[in-house]
């Protein structure tokens, strides 16, 4: 008996095993009010693509690679070159070699994936078990992680698991459509959901190795509910905690197919062996999946040439004298058009790019507002607190109009009231829908004072957070007399997704209130006085200036209140008129590219159109990011795709910036990057669909159309035209300019980071001290120098 | 012939440009989108002059080809006026919004064409000057719906929901065409301002009273009354506007033939309390589902379910002009609602923002019944309560409830002052727009809609019962955030979340999930 136990106990403890590194597998999804893009390859960060695409599909069906075809005309195309093509033949450590290329393209095969159980009954008895089950599932999942909607919230004050047996024991859908006894088997599961994570094994053989890909399988299956729960226990985790929902729900999800193998399990058990054979064969790309990821580094290798002819284009560059206005704006790919936009008025203006939270991880706390929003990058914890400053009359005031306003929304969504509401109100309805047909309604208001650090930082902490900041800025000499703080943010209406288009590096919002608390910082006289004996000297007549830059109309909004300077006031009016003129120049390089802006106006009006589903482009196309000094990269025309840090390595003692842009901004990139490559490559899994059919839910995310999973990433929209894709899927080509050896030392002692350089999750180019893009990383901290091919012609400067 | 055939124009020119949006393009039709939009821009305003033509001239029907009342006619009274503006206005900005919002879509030119075609069938419904005509319209009107229902028919949710409402339709036309045969047999004629004047004089005899019924069984099928709504909820399927367009006469058909021949409803005063029975249980039963949704445009299916209950048991008890009040409001309303429904996240967001809702005790509940009793019978005073039928007088109470709960959030003992005021002024701004729009409401259909009978015993137990049960329920909505988490009540919430099942049930009966997504 005891033999028995053990064997049991032991048997749990490899499935409680599997079942956590299932969980660990599935990305985080944040709520669309703060939502940050996610790398949805997350957990496979940990092997190559072709094993990671191999896996998928064996979950899933779904390929991580555009179809074969999609190559096929590249190369046709002449996008491909045949020297892009042997140079990733070269570099990959499979067998695979240009013969093979050629039949796989002439011959695609088709792989299957493994049916789950509810598959295989769906089989055998007609029933979609599938489509079914999502759509309970999503039922119940949406109420629980309702963060809002539902007046008549669902009781939640106990976990995941509990909350669903105490629901599922009442809900008698499941026996109307034909899974009998259901609510009975419910009751008669287990207490705790590790008990019925230990179950697993009643579906015959899944007791030893195939679990986990099973459980992986089973977890995809509920989309992005698995991932909201993912991100609950990513921020527990922050906070140093853990949280048990996302195995709470495998173990629902599991509920379902025991109670599906109870009824069919004699119909389906020879089926459900094969499966469980293919769950615990080992991973191994087929030739199909090893030529598609070739085909893949051949494209990016063809995107890394041009970039590199264009890097290396000799242009003309003013250098030396003082510039008349530096602007700082975000790394972000948009800022790019802006920045080139701007620079292209004068000589005398200077742009730099750094992560749009401006080295300030603040949790902020708004006018008449409860609510902490986490401004800053969302693998940090907050370090500084702020609010925005409003008389305490005001605050209370807003607070009574927003509460007031709260109360007549729930007179309109209430029982009884709601007959009222209509009768009394809805005539006034023809008003709103003539404003909103001519997109003349409100757009969300942004009249929020000036924030303050809350409570105030020591003059040292100060001091030290301005040279911080400022060396990672490379910024500690040669200020000019306006130096300009941008982050960004976009205004779009009625768009589920808004948050998306905010600052990444702001947790999803735009990146005003950092931008100006920086402006302030440096604009103090005791912190530029302390900075001057750590080596930093500001000019007194330099002013730092906050402002945002709006990505959606391209307009920038200055807040030169923040600090009133008589003296610059000229200045400031003609820094105005520069940033007008740079939007003017930026709304007309967008509008070639968003379909139906015919005018720079019509791109003002899309910001305020209701039923506008392509607002802006996002950072759709971004494919590199440069860290490097802006001379490398000014002057020419990145086409909006490339987010732009500056660096100068000589400028940084022990290479401590260098380490830090290597595990903050590229990291953040790599999630953006991966996200629309996810999006792009398989929407129906990595995407959110059809925007037409969005239903936002709890407030919290999107399903498409009446139910069902939570969906993730980017809706369809965000990615293409209506013809074609506009994002080309490509993995970040990251170029840095630095010493290899710095780069190396660094990745080695990242392994997170490495893995992702390792695994080809991302390519990573050294730029020499001539600015050409020299050295490629070979990954295990090995590098080959670039093919002369790949290099057209030197930098004049 | 008078000037008021003029608006047959509005739906011929809305016909047009549904044609031209199938002949053209399906990918970006930027020709046909403008055609589409300024065709809709243009029956508003053949919709104003006929408005204005109604206030000068008076109600009148034109004919054209016309045997027995059956043919080509259009009636210019101040129902079909006043639902020729709403679905013209409606359909205008639906239009707008689509061809924007679809920008894009492979076969945007198709959706445009069958959403015209729709607007044009919904047009000649209420301008129909005859029963035939009116049939026609209506089986048309579901027909193009069908089509929208199906433009993503690959999607297994949406062949669910369209299925499960084709078989419906059929049914409700069915008992459209046998309401029509009945009144044809009735009053000799087709003629809709013949049969109404007939019908108001007393005539019609049993065959009368069996079109009341068949009436009343095509319009609870068509505005989606328990258990007939399933569909309704599923109809996000398919894109956003459909669910607005649905509000620009379509969902809300049941209720317009019901108000357009009123006098024949009202030979049947069973007819009429089976509505208010069947509509006031929807409208409750809906309007409390609708609070466990958690997504934003479920939520809204479900309260326009509840609201064309609401609207059905004003017909049920003979409140014509305010059942017509009822689908303009809801209508602008909910078509406002769900074309900016992607607002539901910054919706959410912001209502996170001011803290904590103050939650009323049973004191602050009683105390605002009893301050909005006092109000209710203030402004009765005012807008001459005293003169108006019982039944309009138990409408009112049970609106009043509703603000009951506005006011009962300001009475919150921890509600600051001025959180009180804010609600207090809301309250009676609402109560002296709700009696305004009413008094505005009975004033202009006065000559077109029958006055509200004395109720007779029927009528009494059906209001005494529908007071009773909206009073009770305002009160557990009030007092809500005291019970619903009782353990007691999660049971009660499951079976409400899921609609009491009645669409698994028709799922069922359907064979719906039998129907697998083609891989």
């Amino acid at each position: 008996m005891t033999i028995m136990l053990s064997k049991r106990d032991r048997t749990m403890a490899s499935l409680m095993t599997a079942a956590r590194k299932a969980a660990a597998a599935i990305p985080p999804l944040w709520p669309l009010a703060t939502s940050v893009a996610v790398n949805p390859f997350l957990g496979q960060a940990g092997e190559p693509l072709d094993m990671a695409a191999v896996r998928l599909a064996r979950l899933t069906g779904q390929s991580c690679t555009m179809p074969l075809a999609w190559y096929a005309t590249k190369i046709a195309d002449g996008v491909i070159s045949r020297g892009d093509l042997d140079d990733a033949l070269a570099a990959q450590l499979s067998s695979i070699g240009r013969d093979d290329v050629d039949a796989v393209l002439a011959r695609p095969h088709a792989a299957s994936h493994i049916p789950g159980v509810a598959e295989l009954c769906a089989a055998v008895s007609g029933i979609d078990w599938p489509g079914f089950i999502e759509e309970r599932f999503g039922a119940w999942a949406a109420g629980h992680f309702d963060e809002g909607q539902a007046l008549w919230a669902a009781p939640r004050e106990r976990g995941a698991y509990d909350a669903w047996r105490a629901q599922a024991r009442h809900d008698l859908t499941p026996e109307i459509i034909g899974l009998e006894g259901f609510a009975r088997f419910v009751t008669s599961l287990p207490d705790h959901a590790d008990e019925v994570i230990a179950r697993a094994p009643y579906l015959p053989g899944l007791d030893g190795d195939g679990a986990e890909s099973y459980f992986q399988q089973l977890l995809i299956s509920i989309g992005g509910w698995a991932q909201f729960a993912r991100y609950r226990q990513w921020q527990a985790e922050l906070a140093g905690g853990d949280d048990a929902t996302l195995l709470d729900l495998l173990a629902i999800r599991l509920s379902f197919d025991l109670a599906l193998f109870r009824i069919y399990g004699p119909e389906i058990r020879e089926a459900w062996a094969d499966s469980v054979r293919r769950h615990v064969a080992p991973v191994v790309p087929s030739r199909d999946i090893q030529v598609a990821v070739v085909l893949q580094s051949a494209l990016e290798r063809s995107s890394q040439r041009l970039l590199s002819e264009r890097l290396s284009t000799p242009v003309v560059q003013d250098a030396g004298a003082r510039p008349a206005l530096q602007a700082a704006f975000c790394i972000d790919v948009r800022s790019e058009v802006f920045r080139r936009a701007l620079e292209s008025l004068s000589g005398d203006i200077q742009t730099m790019g750094f992560a749009g939270f401006f080295g300030l991880a603040l949790e902020h706390r708004g006018t008449a507002s409860d609510v902490a929003e986490l401004r800053l990058p969302v693998l940090l914890n907050p370090g500084v607190t702020s609010q925005t400053t409003t008389a305490a009359s005001t605050d209370a005031d807003l607070r009574i109009r927003a509460r007031a306003s709260r109360a007549w929304g729930r007179f309109r969504n209430a029982a009884v009231s709601s007959f009222a509401f209509v009768e009394a109100a809805g005539p006034f309805y023809a008003g709103k829908l003539v404003a909103s047909a001519l997109s003349r309604a409100k757009a969300h208001a942004h009249h929020e004072g000036k924030p303050a650090f809350h409570p105030s930082l020591d003059l040292d902490a100060r001091t030290g957070a301005a040279e911080t900041i400022l060396r990672a800025m490379s910024l500690t000499s040669g200020f000019a007399r306006i130096v300009l703080l941008a982050g960004h943010g976009s205004s779009t209406v009625n768009n589920p997704h808004a948050s998306a288009l905010q600052c990444g590096a702001c947790g999803g919002h735009d990146g005003e209130v950092n931008a100006r608390l920086l402006a302030e910082l440096l604009n103090d006289g005791g912190v530029r006085d302390g900075l001057v004996g750590r080596g930093i000297e500001i000019p007194g007549d330099t002013l730092f200036v906050g402002g945002l830059h709006d990505t959606t109309t391209d307009e920038v909004r200055l807040h030169a209140a923040d600090h009133l300077s008589p003296a610059h006031r000229d200045e400031l009016a003609r820094v105005t008129r520069w940033l007008a003129e740079a939007g003017r120049l930026a709304r007309g390089e967008r509008a070639l590219r968003l379909p139906g802006a015919t005018t720079a106006s019509s791109i003002m009006q899309r910001s305020r159109t209701w039923s506008e589903v392509r607002p802006e482009w996002g950072l759709a196309g971004c494919s590199a990011f440069i860290a490097a000094p802006r001379h490398r990269t000014r002057g020419r025309n990145l086409q909006g795709r490339s987010f732009l840090h500056d660096y100068d390595w000589r400028q940084d003692r022990g290479f401590g910036v260098l380490e830090l842009i290597l595990t903050a901004p590229v990291v953040v990139a790599s999630w953006i990057s991966l996200q629309y490559y996810g999006s792009t490559v398989a929407p129906s899994l990595f995407g959110s669909g059809n925007k037409l059919l969005h239903n936002v839910v709890g407030g919290i995310g999107v399903v498409e159309g009446s139910g069902g999973n939570l969906r993730t990433g980017l809706p369809l929209q965000s990615v293409h035209d209506g013809k074609a894709f506009v994002h080309e899927p490509l993995r970040l080509s990251v170029c840095v300019a630095a010493p290899r050896e710095a780069i190396s030392e660094i990745l080695s002692r990242h392994d997170g980071v490495r893995a992702l350089f390792d695994n080809g999750w991302l390519h990573l180019l050294a730029m020499d001290d001539s600015g050409r893009l020299a050295w490629r990383y070979a990954g295990q901290l090995q590098w080959t120098a670039c093919d002369d091919r790949t290099v057209v012609a030197r930098d004049a400067a | 012939m008078t000037f008021h055939a003029l608006a047959a124009i509005a739906p011929l020119v809305i016909l047009g440009c549904a044609i031209a949006c199938a002949a053209g393009p399906r990918f970006r039709p930027k020709l046909s989108l403008f055609l589409a939009e300024a065709g809709a821009l243009f029956a508003f305003s053949i919709a104003l002059l006929s408005a204005a033509l109604l206030v000068m001239d008076g109600a009148a029907t034109d004919s054209f080809a016309v045997a027995w009342g059956l043919g080509l006619s259009i009636r210019l009274d101040a129902v079909s006026v006043l639902l020729f503006l709403l679905v013209t206005f409606i359909g205008w900005v639906v239009v707008r919004y689509a061809a924007r919002y679809l920008d894009g879509e492979e076969r945007q030119g198709t959706f445009m064409a069958w959403l015209c075609a729709t607007l044009a069938s919904v047009l000649l419904l209420v301008l129909a000057g005859n029963i035939g005509l009116m049939l026609f319209a209506w089986i048309a009107t579901s027909l193009g719906l069908h089509k929208l229902l199906l433009f993503y028919a690959e999607r297994p949710a949406a062949r669910r929901a369209a299925r499960k409402k084709f078989v419906l339709a059929r049914i409700g036309d069915v008992a459209l065409a046998g309401a029509c045969v009945l009144l044809f047999a009735a009053y000799g004629t087709g003629d809709i301002a013949s049969i109404l004047d007939q019908a108001r004089a007393g005539e019609g005899g049993t065959a009368a009273i069996g079109a009341a019924a068949f009436l009343a069984l095509a319009a609870v099928l068509k505005s989606a009354q328990f258990p007939t709504h399933g569909w309704l909820t599923e109809v996000m399927e398919t894109p956003t506007p459909v669910s607005a367009l649905l509000h620009a006469g379509v969902i809300n058909a049941g209720g317009f033939v019901l108000i357009r021949m009123a006098d024949v409803m009202l030979l049947a005063p069973g007819v009429l309390a089976v509505l208010a029975l069947v509509g006031g249980f929807t409208a409750i039963f809906a309007a409390a589902v609708m609070l466990t949704q958690p997504a934003i445009k479920t939520s809204l299916a479900w309260s326009t379910i509840a609201q064309m209950g609401f609207m059905i048991f004003e017909c049920g008890l003979g409140l014509f002009p305010l059942a017509l009040l009822h689908i303009v409001a809801h209508s602008l309303y909910k078509a406002h609602a769900f074309l900016s429904s992607g607002e539901a996240v910054a919706t959410v967001a912001a209502a996170k923002r001011p803290g904590p809702v103050a939650v009323p005790g049973a004191k602050a509940v009683l105390r605002a019944f009893l301050v909005t009793l006092v109000l209710y019978v203030g402004i009765g005073i005012v807008f001459g309560m005293m003169h108006k039928s019982p039944q309009a007088v138990a409408l009112g109470a049970i609106l009043i409830f509703g603000v009951a709960y506005m006011l009962a959030q300001g009475f919150a003992d921890i509600a600051p002052r001025k959180l009180t005021r804010w609600t207090a002024i809301y309250a009676v701004a609402t109560s002296v727009s709700y009696f305004a729009l009413q008094d505005l409401f009975a004033w202009m259909t006065a000559g077109a809609l029958p006055a509200t009978p004395q109720p007779g015993a029927l009528e009494w137990a059906v209001l005494v019962l529908a007071v009773t049960s909206f009073a009770g329920v305002a009160v557990l909505q009030a007092m809500f955030p005291l019970w619903a988490h009782h353990p007691a009540a999660a049971g009660l919430r499951v079976h409400l979340a899921n609609g009491l099942y009645a669409n698994a049930i028709a799922d069922r009966l359907a064979q719906s999930w039998r129907d697998r997504p083609a891989h």
